[in-house]
């Protein structure tokens, strides 16, 4: 039995711009207000769980041609290698600095090393969401 | 529409250049003569002009929202009554929407008025069934959505 889902379809493809540029705000709006790299990244997640709900995923599988273990993966290598970093400035592990840098459009922007940190977790949190999603959903 | 659009963002900011003011009164000021200068050039630029349909818009806004006042209405009457007079079914509605949007926006604004939503759609996007709380007559409910939201949709989205 097969039903027709056009108004979930066409109410999804909107509704997933919208949730994703959310889930951007939020990771940005981490330092300073709520949000950052783990709501941010379930966020995003929920998003592309809205898209598995109303398409396939042999769909989502054409529009994301990655394995999303890949993805949390190269998550905690990016914030381990923060981590890292600090030892070239001989300061403990897991130091973070940041500065305030002239940029040509945006002005004088505050830059932190927490971000790239952050975006390490977003990528994690995103790619265990969809692989535990994924896995639960292929199993027949 | 859209290119309609872009040109009269275009012609604004070329007023801004002119000007040599960089702010939003300005920008508005320019918005405004190029809507005039598109009106006056509408016959040598394809399809409507732009802002009729956007009037259409929010006549159909105006429309959803009086709908949903009246219906409500309707069913607090139905709801109060101390015996229960309603008779409700299941009726077939032939619609000529064609694309996805618009289909999607008749079947929402069914829905949200209250006595009345939709169940399914045809697999050829052709019908749409609805169930309705209180039908006495089905002809009249279907000619009833055909005339008021069917046809202020067919306003907004028709090209010529």
């Amino acid at each position: 039995m097969k039903v027709n889902d056009l108004i979930l379809q066409t109410v999804t493809t909107l509704l997933a711009f919208i949730i994703i540029i959310f889930s951007i705000y939020l990771f940005f709006a981490g330092h300073y207000t709520p949000g950052g790299g783990f709501i941010g990244g379930l966020m995003t997640s929920a998003a592309l769980v809205l898209l598995l709900l109303a398409f396939d995923q042999k769909t989502m599988n054409k529009v994301f041609p990655f394995n999303f273990l890949t993805v949390a993966a190269s998550g905690l290598l990016i914030s381990t290698l923060t981590g890292v970093g600090s030892f070239f400035f001989d300061v403990p592990f897991l130091t973070h600095t940041f500065d305030y840098v002239e940029l040509p459009i945006l002005g004088e922007t505050a830059l932190a090393s927490t971000l790239i940190f952050d975006l390490g977790v977003y990528l994690v949190v995103v790619g265990i969401a969809m692989t535990i999603i994924q896995t639960i959903g292929e199993s027949e | 529409m859209a290119f309609q659009i872009l040109i009269n963002i275009i012609i604004a900011a070329t007023w801004m250049f002119l000007k040599n003011e960089w702010s939003f009164p300005s920008f508005f000021v320019g918005y405004f003569w190029g809507l005039v200068i598109i009106f006056a050039m509408r016959r040598f630029i394809p399809g409507r002009f732009y802002f009729e349909r956007i009037m259409a818009a929010a006549k159909l806004l105006f429309l959803f929202l009086r709908e949903l006042l009246l219906a409500n209405v309707q069913v607090i009457r139905d709801i109060l009554r101390p015996k229960l007079k309603i008779e409700p079914g299941i009726f077939a509605m032939p619609t000529e929407l064609k694309s996805e949007w618009e289909i999607t926006l008749l079947s929402l604004l069914i829905s949200l008025t209250p006595g009345t939503l939709v169940m399914d759609i045809s697999d050829d996007n052709k019908t749409l069934y609805i169930h309705a709380m209180n039908i006495p007559d089905v002809d009249q409910a279907i000619s009833e959505i055909k005339n008021t939201f069917e046809k202020a949709i067919l306003e907004v989205t028709r090209n010529v």
